[in-house]
């Protein structure tokens, strides 16, 4: 009979594990699907500025689902992205509360924002085009459109279609010469690919210093991070390649943002609304910048030095929330054409 | 029988509390993965025509593709140690013996990642041809593609194959040395005639949790750009923002992983009149010499090194460089959950699978077998989608308790399972009872019926006999199952990724944010202690080997 207490006691032991403390009530709560290193540094400055003390739960994927399953009793006040197709999934499930805010309303341009007031962009990131230093027929690519040229056959490296960086990209050129163009765009760049699509952003860049291939799509932070990375290595791949922001001539460079909302069954909602506003805040702004190399979506905030460096350029202002409507179509041409 | 246990439990007329609890843990255990068919049961908006006609024949090719590449892989590795060091005697054979179980504690995404660092581009193998042969540039030479169906083949079975190693292992000791002897006599080849014929189901048992593994992998698959169902079920989910296609794409991976159950489910069927009486002498190795002492090593080496001490190795260069983040308070933290979450679930799912198994084998009907045994499905699922069920079912539970709450009692219940390591535990439990139950049904194939039988009819009660009787005869491969739970769950990512409380990471977790933008130099301290913590418990899987096959 010496077992029963054996089986008690993994039973107890299980028991114990499950109520663990809860998060105290007047903290803020944040679901995140920014990495907690890139994060942390806003976390600091706010509980710095504001005296709450702040929990986060990063992943990368499922978090919708995960607060949708929780319902009302869900502890998530804030949610932030960095992508806004995912950020679009929370206002479409119905998950978001509206933000009645002058101050973000204000401060953020109209087409960064949610016309409903669920969802706000921080930070915008640029879809450029690295090309490498070696080559110089590279420098008269101009548009993004240029990249199915055939000139540039075995040239091109990318990470794979449906990683959504490529598919919002997808979707922008979607918006701007509907399905047929840009399925044919699509088609042609593959065709130029110089090798399998794989790898991250980071992965293109190396590429074109390995002599791989000569242009990549990359966003622009990575070659920021590259630029001023640690490593020696690292710093050499930048070294290796310009940076070219498309479509200056006519509609700008595709843009994607980080962005958040606050939770629709938030139980702290005041603070939640305050978190926004310090993101958009001149210290949070200039934290983007400092941290990742993201422009703040703030005009009036000065760019830092480095940012300041790579130029100005001039954006595509579509309404970022037609990227996510957009994403879906984009990913079946991923898929018919297998980029 | 089966009806009638529930008609006595749930109305109440007869209480048969051991049946109840056997069905109340598979109710639990199946609850996600009916939420999962729920979920794919919805409209998928037309989205199959556009599937059909684009990817998934590409990705059911991957996926067949892999799974073969990974299966042979994995048997050559696996099958050839086991025979050599049990059929040979040769210097360190019995530590060749633990050594062949290291690839266990390396998660495949690890193994994936040190080795695309160690064969790109600017690693040694390709800087050295380079310097060799005098070549600048990557279009100069040609070098075999790593991230590549081939590579992932090949990197996967590295690490899988001890699945198999186990298995064969155990079944060619068990297997009595007249039955060589006659193999001898009829002048065959002993390993072609006699041994593999015998080991087959239990090859076949370690097979199908190393394909269910490769079926359910994401980590590799996504880094090395490789299409299968497992990529598709999140290019549709996350890119097309359509869950119920995703699902219904994890469901057709279900009808792949349902064929290989059945493939277990028959060789079990066999093992039961190749199961041979403990007291016959198991094959004395042969000794050898000279040559065939260092092709033994060569061939016991090659997965050792490819599986375990070179990425180990990689890992070890990037700390040594300066590369990786220190230990720090945090680690420590994320260690003691990764060991509090592993334990916890190692006991859990040994706990429920006895219980279930037992019930089942001596109180049980067809019906209840096969349902416990469907029970341990969850191993066939990607992470994140069992994650996506277990969230579901309780996230409901926890809503229709707090209705109960303030309707009936006017209390405020803020939620139970969301708010601790709860729901964690219960996913790994959903997704590793295929290996705990594994384990203990091979326990108890290995005991007479007699025994059990004897003891019914000396007056023992259900309780006593499992206490007294079954459990001291398996422990040894209720320990083995309970070590193999452990270490997969210190590997496990994507769903204490999803699932965990605010400020909690695991190592794998804490790895995975630096992984994620492939700077899993900075991660390699983390990593090596999850390779560490699995080494542990895998040499002492080796004791109890030992123990079941030579007492």
């Amino acid at each position: 009979m010496y077992k029963i207490p054996l089986s008690m006691s993994l039973l107890g032991l299980f028991l114990g594990l499950i109520i663990l403390p809860t998060v105290g009530l007047a903290d803020l709560n944040i679901y995140s699907h920014r990495q907690p290193f890139l994060i942390s540094p806003f976390i600091e400055a706010y509980e710095k500025e504001s005296g709450t003390k702040v929990n986060i739960v990063y992943a990368s994927k499922g978090l919708a689902q995960r607060l949708q399953a929780e319902g009302e009793l869900s502890p998530a006040d804030v949610i932030l992205t960095v992508d806004i197709a995912r950020l679009s999934v929370y206002a479409d499930k119905d998950l978001l509360a509206v933000v009645q805010s002058s101050l973000l309303e204000n401060s953020i341009p109209p087409h960064l924002r949610d016309k409903d007031n669920k969802w706000f962009a921080f930070s915008k990131r640029a879809r450029v085009i690295a090309v490498s230093k070696q080559s110089s027929d590279v420098n008269n690519i101009k548009d993004y459109e240029d990249l199915s040229n055939k000139e540039w056959e075995g040239r091109i490296c990318s990470r794979p279609g449906s990683h959504v960086y490529n598919r919002a990209l997808l979707a922008s050129i979607l918006h701007a010469h509907g399905y047929e163009k840009a399925k044919k765009w699509a088609k042609s760049l593959r065709d130029n690919f110089a090798r399998r699509p794989q790898g991250n952003d980071r992965a293109q860049v190396k590429a074109i210093q390995e002599g791989i291939c000569d242009i990549a799509i990359i966003n622009h932070y990575y070659y920021g991070k590259l630029k001023f990375s640690e490593k020696v290595e690292h710093r050499s791949w930048a070294d290796n390649v310009d940076i070219i922001f498309p479509n200056q001539g006519n509609r700008g460079t595709h843009i994607n943002i980080s962005g958040g909302g606050v939770a629709k069954h938030s139980k702290n909602k005041k603070e939640a609304v305050k978190f926004l506003e310090f993101l958009i805040s001149d210290k949070a702004q200039e934290l983007y910048a400092s941290i990742n190399f993201e422009y703040p979506v703030r005009t009036d905030v000065p760019l830092s030095e480095e940012l300041a460096s790579w130029g100005k350029f001039k954006e595509d202002k579509m309404p970022i929330g037609k990227i996510a409507v957009l994403a879906p179509e984009a990913q079946k041409i991923i898929d018919v054409i297998g980029w | 029988m089966f009806s009638q246990v529930i008609k006595d439990n749930f109305l109440g007329l007869r209480s048969n509390g051991w049946q109840t609890l056997a069905l109340l843990f598979t109710l639990v255990l199946l609850a996600p993965i009916v939420a999962i068919f729920y979920v794919a049961s919805g409209n998928s908006e037309g989205l199959w025509e556009h599937l059909i006609d684009s990817v998934i024949p590409r990705y059911v090719l991957n996926t067949l593709g892999l799974m073969l590449g990974v299966a042979i892989v994995s048997l050559i590795f696996g099958v050839s140690t086991a025979w050599i060091v049990v059929k040979y005697d040769f210097k360190f054979r019995r530590v060749f013996e633990w050594l062949l179980l290291l690839p266990a504690a390396i998660p495949a995404y690890l193994i994936a990642y040190t080795y695309a660092d160690f064969l790109e581009f600017s690693g040694p193998i390709q800087t050295g041809i380079r310097w060799l042969f005098g070549w600048e540039k990557a279009t100069d030479y040609w070098f075999p593609e790593i991230r590549s169906l081939p590579g992932a083949c090949i990197l996967m079975g590295a690490v899988l194959y001890p699945y198999v190693y186990v298995m064969a292992r155990v079944s060619f000791l068990l297997i009595p040395s007249s039955f060589f002897d006659v193999g001898l006599l009829a002048n065959r080849n002993i390993f072609i005639a006699v041994a593999l014929p015998i080991a087959r189901p239990a090859i076949a048992a370690g097979l199908a949790l190393v394909l269910m593994e490769t079926v359910s992998d994401f980590g590799v698959v996504e880094y090395f750009a490789i299409e299968t169902l497992t990529l598709g079920i999140f290019n549709v989910w996350l890119g097309m923002n359509n869950i119920t296609a995703a699902a219904q794409i994890a469901c057709l991976c279900f009808v792949f992983i349902i064929l290989l159950i059945a493939m277990e489910v028959i060789s079990r069927a066999r093992q039961k009149f190749a199961d041979t009486t403990k007291k016959s002498k198991s094959i004395s190795p042969t000794k050898l010499s000279g040559l065939k002492v260092a092709g033994c090593w060569i061939v016991c080496c090659l997965p050792i090194i490819i599986g375990f001490f070179l990425p180990v190795g990689v890992l070890l260069g990037f700390i040594v460089k300066g590369y990786s983040v220190d230990l720090n308070v945090e680690l420590g933290a994320a260690a003691l959950n990764s060991l509090l979450i592993g334990i916890s679930v190692a006991c859990l799912v040994l706990f429920l699978s006895s219980v279930m198994l037992f019930t089942a084998n001596y109180k049980g009907d067809f019906l209840m077998r096969r349902l416990v045994g469907l029970a341990s499905i969850g191993y066939a699922f990607p992470g994140t989608i069992l994650a996506i069920g277990v969230v579901s079912v309780f996230g409901h539970l926890d809503a229709a308790i707090a209705g109960i709450f303030s309707n009936f009692f006017n209390l405020k219940y803020s939620g139970w399972f969301g708010s601790g390591i709860g729901l964690i535990i219960v996913a790994c439990v959903v997704r590793f009872q295929a290996v705990g139950y594994g384990a203990v049904s091979r326990g108890l194939n290995q005991i007479p019926k007699n025994v059990v039988e004897a003891s019914q009819l000396l007056g023992a009660n259900f309780f006593d006999r499992s206490v007294k009787i079954v459990l001291p005869m398996i422990r040894l491969s209720i320990l083995a199952g309970g070590l193999l739970v452990f270490v997969d769950v210190m590997k496990e990512l994507p769903m204490a990724l999803l699932l965990r409380p605010f400020n909690f990471e695991t190592l794998a977790t804490y790895l995975y944010q630096f992984a994620k933008d492939e700077l899993l130099e900075e991660a390699a301290l983390p990593a090596l202690m999850i390779v560490i913590t699995g080494v542990i418990p895998v040499i002492f899987l080796n004791y109890t080997v030992n123990r079941l096959t030579r007492t």
